[in-house]
């Protein structure tokens, strides 16, 4: 799952937006807006300096194993760090399409789809102009199983596809420990799972994969010159083989990226460059920097914005139809959601209840109002093209997001009779696991009161927020949130994840549900669906499954808003990322 | 005069000892984890408890208090394979969060914090003592007004604000200044500068106010004492007897307190190094907090306390120096 920056902040200041326009009366509203002509091409001239504005202290990492921002993935792998597949650089629905980058294409699988391989192009270089290598390739991706240096925080996808034993001891699940603390044999237990043949790579895979080439085009399958590695410090200092290179990072100073001499347009059939240098500023305050965009002058023209507009400021940046060729207002990529703890609220009809019951327009104007995003309908988000369908939703659930409390006190005495004890257990109080936040105390009550005119009662339960995954993994409540985004451009990262059997990010204990063996059956087919077709028609059919079982209650699929500098070209938001394609920004004039 | 420095300088070495033997304790004894913190969102609890032995969490806080002390004489490696990294003396420590040994992130922030203090303290004592001296010849005339209208603007203004207005004024409303970006004085002198003007300003206003007072008061008490009417009775010119008499007798204690506030400056100037976006070792210290970073946090409020000692040390034996009764056997 992507890692998703700055929501407290947003959330935190939604309530001065809230206090500042006291509820939208007239004014801008929120919709689909595509940035005009900073996203074409229109005047753009090659080089000058692009500058990205961030009130953050430092990017979260440059290290391409640890990386699992949306845009951050965006940003690296546009630039710095190329990848055996990555998406075609380009605005709207076609930027989702995988297309081959360090490989001649997008990968040869076998029939049962348990080993992949991918060629290498001639000609790919680092930024010394040494070539990279297929080991290169197969070392990058053996850092990700090291806990003790890239600690997890990047898409486990090597641990779990690859074909290597478990170790139930060991730290991540897997035999092999890491390229630094292997022996001998457990090195040669990866060595067998990704090897190299001249410059074709061959991944093993434990299960049938329908979509690893989508899985290899994730950083974490990127390459690392081993002599370059320094471990823990690699994130400083990141080795490239991109059109540009990391010239310096300093956290709470800037990040310097120019270009690599060394890399040639011949090896590289997606990355169009056109400045000569891209800088990013940290900490700078976010009020200062919405007012510099909207003054936009100077260097502000060759300005982007890493973080989006201050709530309070939304209604001046959408109100002013001047800005039209400067602004952006979509989908993030991400659903929140509220999780059951099935095996302890194993009563279906208590379950609609509390999803008939909830305010969710209360918890959205909370947040911020219909900027901060639309009532989810499935746990795909819209940017999921394909495989992204409304489901039908619980029956009786108002479209306004309020509370429908007559069919939730219906629901209940349903379940009175139906699982007395779930029920008396609803009414003495469900425990909630959210992390510790001021939006959360503010969340809290909105569920403690809705739930409660329906006869629900609440249990609030923060956690600290650094500890918040790791706690539920072990204890969990009735009811637990959470955020999700894909990590590429199939469901297959969504479904199987949140509520499959092993999945990465399923905490419902759903395995022993009577209505759980129908599910994974069929998710376990969509899988191995090669019809990618077909496949898309089993994700929606799936998605309406577990919205009929309310294993899971649908929050919002979350949107944001950004301004960019008026000299800005093909400055459009890439929809795998949520963000800018960077490497591939141009100015004008 | 020789064992006067003595007694002091080791006071002060024993004083440090107590400062980072406490600051150790009492940041160990905070709810943050700091092995946790090494830990990424698919972190398992069994990894935790790795990291925690790794790196050495888990011993008693006695031995992780020497273990830290020794590697400040003789640095320390961090994790004990092959991956483990290795910070040269004097460490600090090593951040899990920032990837770097925390005596470079002090030596990186250090210039920053040193030349927004230093500039910022010339300010203030030119405008501060100048201005005080001022009103006290003025006694009661318009300079004494205007200078004591100052001191209370000054003092009732909070740095944020002075800052926040000052960047909005000659910044982004008028254009006169361009936005500072800090770079160091070798690199770019000229952007060094512009960098630090308006911060410079931001606290010499704000500092200098409580001194325009102290320098008033002190002079106008010191020009009531006998020996100043003497020198007048002697027939010393006026100006002679202002700069040798009455400003060295009324400047002794403002010496102690501007050695003080320098220090205290100096080990970072938290709000005026956020607003400004300066990368010092305020700006340090603060993203810290936010992130729990705790060997961060250690780091910095030792070497804070480090500069106060040393300034009370220095204070004390200039002021032995200007002021003999002080030197008490």
């Amino acid at each position: 799952m992507r890692k998703l920056k700055r929501l407290s902040v947003v959330a935190l200041s939604s309530a001065l937006l809230l206090a500042a326009c006291g509820g939208g009366d007239g004014g801008a509203t929120s919709g689909e807006e595509s940035g005009g002509k900073s996203a074409s091409s229109d005047g753009i001239k090659d080089g000058g300096t692009l500058y990205v504005l961030t009130n953050a202290e430092g990017v979260s990492t440059l290290d391409p194993q640890r990386v699992y921002t949306g845009a951050e993935l965006g940003a690296w792998g546009s630039t710095f760090t190329r990848t055996l597949t990555t998406y075609k650089p380009v605005a709207g629905k076609d930027g989702t399409s995988l297309v081959a980058d360090m490989a001649t294409d997008t990968g040869t699988a076998s029939d049962d789809l348990k080993t992949w391989s991918f060629t290498l192009r001639d000609g790919i270089k680092w930024e010394d102009g040494s070539d990279v290598t297929c080991a290169d390739i197969a070392y990058g991706v053996s850092r990700t199983f090291a806990a003790e240096v890239t600690a997890g925080e990047g898409p486990m996808y090597a641990v779990s596809y690859l074909d290597i034993p478990d170790d139930e001891e060991a730290a991540f699940g897997s035999a092999y420990p890491g390229p630094w603390l292997a022996d001998a044999d457990q090195q040669a237990l990866f060595d067998q799972a990704v090897s190299c043949d001249g410059k074709t790579i061959t991944f093993k895979l434990k299960n049938p994969v329908a979509d690893f080439n989508y899985t290899v085009g994730l950083l974490a399958f990127a390459p690392v010159p081993k002599a370059q590695d320094t471990a823990d410090q690699y994130g400083l200092k990141p080795f490239s083989n991109g059109p540009f290179k990391v010239e310096s990072y300093e956290e709470g100073k800037e990040l310097v990226l120019v270009r690599n001499e060394n890399w040639s347009k011949d090896s590289d059939e997606v990355r169009e460059p056109h400045v000569d240098k891209i800088v990013w500023q940290f900490g700078l305050d976010e009020a200062v920097i919405d007012e510099r965009m909207l003054a936009d002058s100077g260097d502000d023209k060759n300005a982007i914005v890493y973080g989006g507009i201050l709530p309070e400021n939304l209604q001046t940046v959408f109100g002013d139809d001047t800005l039209k060729d400067r602004r952006t207002d979509g989908f993030d990529g991400f659903v929140s959601y509220t999780m059951f703890n099935v095996e302890s609220v194993s009563c279906i009809e208590v379950r609609q209840a509390i999803w008939l019951a909830l305010d969710r327009e209360a918890l959205r104007t909370a947040a911020g109002g219909p900027f901060t995003g639309e009532f989810a309908s499935s746990f795909v988000a819209p940017l999921l093209a394909a495989d992204y369908e409304p489901a039908n939703l619980v029956e009786g659930l108002n479209v306004d997001g309020t509370p429908n409390t007559e069919a939730a006190i219906a629901k209940m005495t349903e379940a009175a009779e139906k699982c007395p004890e779930v029920h008396a257990k609803a009414t003495e109080g469900l425990r909630f696991d959210h992390p510790d936040s001021e939006t959360w105390k503010k969340n809290i009550a909105i569920w403690i009161d809705s739930l409660g005119a329906a006869g629900i009662k609440i249990i609030d339960n923060p956690i600290e927020p650094s500890k918040y995954y790791a706690t539920i993994n072990g204890d969990r409540g009735d009811l637990m949130r959470a955020g999700w985004a894909a990590d590429w451009a199939n469901a297959s990262t969504v479904i199987p994840e949140l509520f499959g059997d092993g999945g990465g990010f399923n905490y419902h204990n759903n395995e022993n549900d009577p209505a759980f063996a129908a599910f994974q059956e069929k998710v376990d087919q969509a899988k191995a669906e090669t019809d990618r077709n077909k496949q898309s028609d089993l994700w929606k059919e799936l998605n309406q499954y577990v919205i009929d079982q309310v294993w899971s209650i649908p929050g919002s699929a979350t949107k944001s808003q950004n301004l960019v500098g008026s000299n800005i070209r093909l400055g459009y938001q890439w929809l795998p990322f949520g963000w800018y394609n960077l490497g591939g920004i141009g100015l004008a004039g | 005069m020789f064992f006067f420095v003595i007694r002091r300088t080791a006071f002060a070495v024993v004083l440090l000892l107590i400062i980072s033997a406490f600051t150790f304790w009492i940041f160990s004894a905070l709810p943050a984890d700091p092995a946790a913190l090494t830990c990424g969102k698919n972190c398992r609890p069994e990894v935790i408890e790795a990291n925690r032995i790794r790196l050495g969490y888990d011993k008693p806080l006695v031995d992780q208090y020497l273990g830290y002390m020794k590697g400040i004489f003789v640095g320390r490696d961090y994790g004990e394979d092959a991956s483990s990294i290795h910070c040269p003396a004097p460490s600090l420590g090593y951040s899990y969060d920032r990837h770097e040994c925390v005596t470079k992130l002090i030596a990186s922030t250090l210039p920053v914090t040193a030349s927004i203090a230093f500039g910022a303290f010339v300010l203030w004592m030119l405008i501060g003592v100048g201005l005080g001296t001022l009103a006290a010849l003025k006694r009661g005339k318009w300079q004494d007004r205007v200078a004591t209208a100052f001191s209370v603007i000054g003092v009732s203004f909070p740095t944020f604000f002075l800052g926040l207005l000052s960047i909005l004024v000659f910044i982004i409303w008028t254009g006169i200044l361009p936005f500072p970006r800090y770079e160091g004085i070798t690199e770019s002198p000229g952007n060094w500068f512009m960098a630090l003007l308006l911060p410079w300003f931001v606290l010499a206003i704000v500092s200098a106010a409580t001194y325009v007072r102290m320098t008033r008061n002190g002079m106008l008490e010191v020009m009531n004492e006998e020996f100043v009417r003497l020198g007048i009775a002697k027939g010393l010119t006026r100006r002679r007897l202002v700069v040798k008499y009455v400003m060295r007798a009324a400047l002794v204690p403002i010496v102690t307190i501007a050695g003080l506030d320098f220090a205290f400056l100096l080990g970072g100037a938290l709000v005026t190094e956020s607003i400004f976006n300066l990368p010092g070792i305020g700006k340090l210290t603060l993203a810290a907090v936010v992130n729990s970073d705790l060997p961060i946090l250690v780091a910095t409020t030792l070497v804070s306390a480090v500069f106060i000692v040393v300034a009370n040390a220095v204070v004390d034996i200039l002021y032995g120096y200007l002021d003999p009764r002080v030197r008490v056997k």
